[in-house]
């Protein structure tokens, strides 16, 4: 049904249709034009013939002259195709029918149609005659079988011409649904991350489909140059700010090396030490940020259990948990939940989301990972019993570098949740922030099947 | 120890450099990849230490190169973008282990020296023994002298971890991929946590301390 409704809504189906009802309609015209025309000549000649007729009866000297006259004539007429009639005066009836009019000049009539020697139509024309009355009536068939050829000619030249028409805008259309198909795919392909994805444009396809995937493939090639050119200053920057980094790791090592034996050296050689750790921390972050979202990872997906994923992550949060005194648990199915993916981006993934919830949340709050299997979806949760995040701050917390004003004073860099989307959308996984009533729930749901 | 490190910062490669010397193996330094390339091809070295980006021939066409050639000498690749996909491509260009810049010397040091032990095979034996502590690996049973101790199974698979490399370093981040197998930094500090768990139950009530902490590097069992 669906299918249908899209080849009715495709352009070629469309001309086909208003040309042919537009030649149809002509058609239409003209023939019932030409019938009319036709119609009314033949008419004519019956009318004259009539005419000519009731002259000849005329003639006649009398009216017993006029009722021979119809009697000999009406014997030698096929009544199928003329019948003569002449009422006499006295009431006496000649011919081979009594069809007398009460009115004069020319009718059109049908007998009785179970004589069959009077089959079908007539034209009458009835007139006073010697104290009677004669009506002549000739057969209409000619007429009405004309009816049948204009039909005859309706059926044989219109109604091919019209399927014709109707099957070739169909075949069309249908061609033309392929070739925008094409052009759609290597979009989807672009938008799902795959740069390299062009259309390709087959022999027969029409000059303006050829312009428009023309079109296409140029700006997907510019789009990869930009991609290019920007990993390229990523890996630049990366570059020239890891080896000032580097510098200041080992200096600052040296350091600390040094000024072991003095307490207060040590406390801020250590403090130096920290610093150069988030600093290094955020750096990474920001370039497996850039990294992730080329999409570049998906080359190497593999099947991963993110059950497992969870497990090992949860385990590893376990003892932090029960630190900050927060109550850690894992809700999981039984059987292995199993996606293409990347195990390690998956596990940061995992562990960002309960990283956040830890770090965000008071003392006391549950805090449950926990995973299930839906109709075609894998759908991974990070719930809390904590103070949640309001409705319309929520999309904001997805922003790069984006920050709560309460959650300024805790650490944190502000790219966990960006990198969880990112993660997510490399996988193809909607992320989305509910309320957990109270609290905050993050629900990352992976579609399972390809398509 | 015989090293050869392929740096083209020449603060980074001296540090490097000082610090293996301080260790007591020879070092050379070279700052470019065709001189690192010759180096390297004429042999003898144990492990080369090999940047990724280098001037004249990059670190990971060097490495090609060298394993086109035949030259098995484990490596250990420094890169900036430190992440899973330089990681990978290292690991497919023949690395054989890989470490992120910026690092400090302590994993550096301890990852040389595990990979210089890597082609004598681990230890196969099902009973690991250091000092009077004894570790059967089948009947899981762990003592020291003559008393029992009890261990969680993560517990287990730490002790057994360092055990098996006895005497050599390992790191935060070497033990998180081995003994948790995640190949991510969580910043936790599950590992420190276990290490201490594991000190309370198999050092403190006894005279000798077994599992010693490297400053800035990360622990090793004493041999």
């Amino acid at each position: 049904m669906t299918r249908l409704r899209h080849i009715w809504r495709s352009m070629p189906l469309r001309l086909a249709i208003l040309l042919v009802a537009l030649f149809a309609t002509v058609s239409l015209l003209s023939l019932a034009a030409s019938y009319a025309v036709t119609q009314s000549s033949f008419e004519e000649t019956i009318r004259a013939d009539l005419q000519q007729d009731l002259a000849g009866f005329r003639a006649a000297p009398s009216a017993r002259a006029v009722a021979q006259l119809v009697e000999a004539e009406s014997r030698a007429a096929d009544p199928g195709r003329l019948i003569l009639s002449y009422v006499a005066r006295d009431g006496r009836i000649y011919g081979n029918g009594a069809i007398a009019q009460d009115e004069g000049g020319f009718h059109i009539f049908s007998l009785n149609p179970d004589r069959a020697e009077f089959e079908g139509e007539y034209l009458s024309l009835t007139n006073p005659l010697y104290g009677g009355v004669i009506t002549i009536a000739r057969s209409r068939a000619e007429i009405v079988a004309l009816r049948g050829v204009f039909v005859n000619i309706l059926l044989i030249s219109l109604l091919p011409t019209v399927l014709i028409a109707l099957s070739g805008g169909l075949i069309l259309a249908r061609r033309s649904k392929r070739h925008v198909e094409v052009v759609g795919a290597a979009l989807d392909k672009m938008t799902s991350g795959d740069l390299g994805a062009r259309v390709q444009i087959g022999p027969r396809w029409s000059d303006d489909l050829v312009r428009i995937g023309g079109k296409l493939n140029q700006m997907a090639a510019a789009q990869e140059a930009q991609m290019g050119a920007l990993r390229d200053v990523t890996s630049d920057i990366a570059h020239d700010l890891r080896t000032p980094l580097q510098r200041v790791a080992l200096y600052v090592q040296d350091l600390s090396d040094r000024v072991a034996d003095d307490p207060e050296s040590a406390v801020l050689a250590s403090k130096v030490q920290g610093e150069v750790d988030g600093m290094t921390h955020v750096f990474h972050a920001l370039l497996q940020l850039a990294q992730v979202e080329t999409g570049s990872p998906k080359a190497r997906f593999e099947t991963v259990d993110l059950t497992q994923v969870c497990r090992k992550v949860v385990e590893v949060f376990e003892d932090s948990a029960v630190a900050s005194g927060h109550d850690l648990s894992l809700d999981l199915v039984a059987e292995p939940l199993a996606l293409q993916g990347d195990r390690a981006l998956l596990g940061q993934m995992v562990s960002n989301l309960i990283e956040n919830a830890l770090r965000h949340t008071p003392s006391g709050t549950e805090i449950t990972v926990s995973l299930r299997g839906q109709e075609g979806a894998v759908v991974l949760q990070v719930a809390d019993t904590g103070p949640g995040i309001p409705a319309d701050e929520r999309g904001k917390v997805l922003q790069r570098l984006y920050r709560l004003d309460r959650s300024r004073q805790t650490p944190g860099h502000g790219l966990g949740l960006s990198l969880v989307q990112a993660v997510a959308g490399l996988h193809g996984a909607q992320l989305s922030l509910q309320n957990n009533a109270p609290g905050l729930r993050v629900d990352v749901r992976f579609p399972t099947k390809v398509g | 120890m015989k090293l050869l490190v392929v740096e083209d910062d020449a603060t980074t490669g001296s540090y490097i450099a000082r610090g293996l010397r301080e260790e007591g193996h020879v070092v050379d330094l070279v700052a470019n990849g065709r001189d690192g390339l010759i180096a390297a091809t004429s042999g003898g070295y144990e492990v080369i230490v090999l940047d990724r980006m280098l001037p004249e021939v990059d670190g990971l066409t060097l490495l090609k190169t060298l394993r086109g050639a035949g030259t098995l000498t484990p490596v250990l690749l420094l890169t900036a973008l430190g992440e899973v996909e330089d990681r990978i491509e290292g690991l497919q260009a023949g690395a054989d282990d890989y470490l992120a810049k910026p690092f400090a010397f302590g994993e550096l040091s301890a990852r040389v020296a595990a990979l210089a032990r890597r082609p004598q095979a681990l230890e196969a034996e099902t009973v690991l023994k250091a000092a009077d502590l004894e570790m059967n690996l089948i009947t899981r049973k762990v003592t020291r002298g003559d008393v029992e101790i009890d261990l969680l199974p993560r517990e287990f698979a730490l002790l057994e971890h360092l055990m098996r490399r006895k005497g050599r370093v390992q790191t935060r981040t070497m033990l998180l991929e081995s003994v948790w197998d995640i190949g991510f930094d969580p910043g936790t500090n599950v590992v420190e946590t276990h290490v201490s768990r594991l000190r309370a139950k198999v050092d403190k009530p006894f005279r000798r301390e077994l599992i010693e902490t490297v400053r800035g590097a990360g622990y090793r069992i004493v041999a």
